[in-house]
């Protein structure tokens, strides 16, 4: 009964339309200003544009679910950064040990925003791009199949395995297992009982789905064909296109020195 | 694509191991082998030969090496598994030994048991386009396959972009069937293709397998050759020709009416004895004569001079289970419980009223869905009820913490794999009692007691995961009896085993029942474990209770029976054909022997 459905969002999208590999030449698009910019309003930026595209590709049940780990990141990194940034600027706070300065702040808002649009990228590519399509995307970069097909199914997997874990927890528990020991040795030693069975039930699923996958036909080494390979539609060139001009545009400008400190 | 002589796939002298440096030319093939002991040769020096456009089942004990067998037909063995191999295979006119598992499958096609790690795709259409892609078929060439694929397994209808993941059981395997006949296989190799479905996914899979034996296909005529492999008995009647396994050699072959009669050889390969040949054997049927479905054997029953008298004690199970019963354990009072999903919450289980006195032996059956294991969850805490209250003996079960109602109510999960961890027998039957509190003599005594009780005695220091299946849900079942629980949930306590240990595995339950007093509550979807061990069965249908009742009444009433989608074993069946409607019928084959007369009561037709 548990709800194990992947990442991928189906829908009919413009996102969803795209190429995988012009949707990738936008996700760079995002990571490149991102990452060059150090200020945070032009972070936000990027933020803000991969947060519509997630919405618009129906993202949003993925993004309920990683909400938590979004947040954690972002706390965690405001409060780390200023302590690697030589104090200047304004003073905010001034108590005892803690020193907080305007530029500090900015700049640590900037790292926090800019780990936030990685992830919001990315989770805005996994929504809006199934598996088959993922694969595809890849190997049109010239990755090896193998490698590609592998990925795949790690990201479809990952589900299935989450629900088996759910299970092995039940029937330990119902064993008497007591995950809340407050001893944190003892804690980790009442996780051999879970980890144990989850990992020799994924190893055995492993050995019954490669046998599947042959016996299906599925071989890395022979000429294969492809269901639907969709073309480089007008749009994918367009979509190339602004991704290389938004590029070029941010590293031209954050090399003058705009939007960096 | 058949070799001249009509024979779609020859084995000869196939010797296999699954040790990588067995040596095949000392080690003893003659010996029958143990169908627990893992090591040695699984298969000793197996002949076959399957004919062409035939419909070949398999059966035999575990360990026999049914789904070893099945694996050389596609040279999964040897090419894919790692292992010691001699002999020859020769499959649609190549030789298997020397080609590999891709090579095949333009051939021959493979479903399995476990439908979850045979799905790839994201859509059921990635999903049915993988085969065909795999085997280089032309785009264009695809897309009819696609739809000739699933109205062969009756899913023409079925939403090609949706996630195959959401899909029911049934709807998975039928869906693991059109990707393989997407390939369009000569041959097709089935190994078990319904063990792990309710029974409407069954009879599901039975139409498909049906459909495709009958070569309906339009643009492809459907697979030549079929060989499957089951335990179950309604499965293998599809069948034309039957071969027994035992010790990794074929014990008999040959058309299905004549190897399903031998009520000897049956018995010797440690295959169930179909129960209407049983039956119509003790009563005096000639061999030639014992019928293996309701229909032909009420027939016969009518032919004869003999007459059906029902059961004395029709309230009784006829393995005497649940027979006494005590105090009041559990009272549901309006349950109701709902999974949080990312589309908001499901409820499961929706208004359930239930009580269970001590010594009683409940089934709980119905689709999967419908809200069995999740109500079940319930009575030891696993699930919290939403709404309304579950107590044990008066109190509210949730109020109890889970080392208390732990030791009262074990839960035996479905797949024993799920919960073996430790190194050693003696250590994992040990992780509940300890977990509980009991150490030193205690302990011990209590481990000792349940190991001799699943007779798993002697083997304490044995791995665990180096047991069969059938010993491993004993270790699992050894580590709740420790605890000395005086209720136990069994979660499909037998699927994955065999006839004989499907056997022997209830009877243990049973005899725990009937001599110690222990509370059983079983969700299950075998109707015959239903029909011999619980006396009461509780349907459940859209997370609520349909029925309620004795399971004798259920299964006299065939328009029931057909409501909750659910079919009587055969003995019943055939009871049902023939007796008065004041008689109850019978339930096992021993209760129809019975109810006929008694042993040998049948002297020839006319008299």
């Amino acid at each position: 009964m548990s709800d194990s459905t992947s990442l991928y969002v189906d829908g009919d999208s413009l996102l969803h339309r795209l190429d995988p590999r012009s949707k990738l030449a936008l996700s760079l698009a995002l990571f490149v200003p991102a990452y060059v910019f150090g200020r945070p309003e032009y972070i936000a930026i990027p933020l803000v544009v991969a947060f519509a595209g997630l919405l618009a590709g129906g993202g949003w049940r993925n993004l309920k679910r990683i909400w938590f780990i979004l947040v954690a990141l972002f706390v965690v990194g405001l409060v780390l950064w200023p302590n690697f940034v030589e104090p200047s600027g304004p003073t905010l706070v001034d108590a005892g040990p803690i020193l907080l300065t305007l530029d500090q702040l900015l700049f640590a808002l900037g790292r926090s925003l800019r780990i936030a649009t990685f992830v919001v990228t990315g989770l805005a590519y996994i929504s809006t791009t199934a598996n088959e399509e993922l694969v595809r995307g890849m190997r049109g970069l010239g990755i090896p199949y193998a490698f590609c097909f592998a990925v795949g199914t790690a990201l479809r997997l990952f589900p299935t395995f989450l629900g088996a874990a759910g299970t092995v927890r039940q029937a330990q528990e119902a064993r008497g297992l007591d995950l809340s020991a407050s001893n944190p040795i003892e804690r980790i030693r009442n996780f051999v009982p879970l980890l144990i069975p989850v990992f020799m039930t994924a190893f055995r699923n492993v050995e019954t789905q490669s046998m599947a996958l042959e016996a299906r036909g599925f071989d890395t080494r022979r000429e294969r064909t492809f269901y639907r390979e969709s073309a480089f539609a007008v749009r994918d060139w367009a979509a190339v296109a602004l991704a290389v001009a938004v590029v070029v545009g941010a590293v031209a400008l954050s090399s003058t020195g705009v939007g960096t400190f | 694509m058949t070799s001249s002589d009509g024979i779609a796939a020859r084995l000869r002298d196939v010797v296999f191991s699954y040790d990588r440096g067995a040596d095949l030319d000392t080690a003893d093939l003659s010996a029958d082998a143990d169908p627990d002991d893992r090591e040695g040769p699984v298969l000793r020096g197996l002949d076959l030969d399957v004919p062409a456009g035939s419909f070949t089942v398999v059966m035999g004990a575990s360990g026999g090496g049914k789904s070893t067998m099945l694996r050389t037909l596609n040279a999964i063995i040897p090419d894919f598994i790692d292992g010691s191999f001699r002999g020859e295979v020769n499959v649609l006119g190549r030789d298997a030994t020397q080609t590999r598992v891709s090579e095949m499958a333009h051939d021959a096609g493979m479903v399995l048991q476990d439908y979850e790690s045979q799905l790839f795709g994201t859509s059921v259409e990635a999903e049915v386009a993988f085969g065909p892609e795999n085997l280089a078929v032309p785009p264009e060439d695809i897309g009819p396959r696609i739809d000739e694929s699933l109205s062969l397994v009756g899913l023409p209808d079925l939403d090609r972009r949706r996630e195959p993941s959401g899909l029911s059981g049934g709807q998975k395997q039928r869906l693991v069937f059109a990707g393989v006949a997407a390939t369009r296989p000569d041959l097709l190799v089935l190994d078990e293709p319904t063990s792990d479905l309710d029974p409407k996914g069954t009879r599901d899979i039975v139409d498909v397998v049906t459909r495709l034996s009958e070569q309906e296909g339009q643009g492809w005529s459907g697979p030549e050759t079929i060989v499957m492999v089951t335990h179950k008995i309604e499965e293998a009647l599809l069948a034309d020709r039957a071969v027994l396994l035992k010790g990794g050699k074929a014990f008999r072959s040959g058309p299905l009416q004549e190897v399903f009669t031998d009520v000897e050889a049956l018995r010797e390969a440690r295959v169930a004895v179909p129960p209407l040949v049983e039956a119509f054997d003790a009563l005096g049927w000639p061999d030639e004569d014992l019928p293996l479905v309701p229909k032909t054997a009420a027939e016969q029953v009518r032919a004869s001079d003999l007459t059906y008298t029902g059961p004395k004690n029709p309230e009784q199970a006829p393995a005497g289970t649940g027979a006494e019963t005590g105090e009041m354990l559990f009272e549901l009072n309006d349950v109701e419980y709902a999974y949080e999903t990312d589309r908001g919450p499901v409820t499961a289980v929706d208004g359930v009223d239930m009580a269970v006195r001590e010594g009683e032996v409940v089934a709980l059956v119905g689709h999967n869905g419908s809200g069995k294991t999740t109500l079940a969850k319930h009575f030891n805490g696993l699930h919290a009820a939403d709404a309304g209250d579950v107590t044990y003996k008066g109190r509210s079960v949730p109020d109890y913490r889970m080392s208390e109602i732990g030791r009262e109510v074990g839960y035996v999960f479905q797949n024993p794999d799920h919960q073996i961890f430790a190194d050693t027998v003696r250590e994992e039957v040990a992780f509940g009692p300890e977990n509980f509190g009991l150490e030193g003599e205690e302990l011990d005594r209590r481990v000792d007691h349940a190991l001799e009780t699943v007779e798993l005695d002697g083997l304490d220091d044995e791995d665990p995961f180096s047991f069969s299946k059938g010993q491993r849900q004993r270790v699992a079942l050894a580590g709740i009896l420790a605890t000395d629980p005086e209720v136990i949930v069994f979660d499909e306590p037998t699927t994955g085993l065999d006839a004989a240990q499907q056997r022997q595995f209830m009877d243990l339950v049973g005899k725990l029942n009937r001599e110690e007093g222990l509370t059983v509550v079983m969700v299950t979807h075998d109707m015959a474990t239903v029909a011999r061990y619980a006396p009461r069965t509780v349907v459940m249908q859209d997370g609520r209770v349909a029925y309620d009742r004795a399971t004798r009444d259920l299964f006299a009433d065939e328009s029931l029976l057909a409501q909750y989608d659910l079919v009587a074993p055969h003995p019943t069946e055939l009871a049902n054909h023939v007796r008065d409607d004041d008689d109850a019928p019978a339930l096992t084959a021993e209760e129809l022997v019975t109810a006929l007369g008694g042993e040998g009561v049948y002297s020839g037709g006319e008299q």
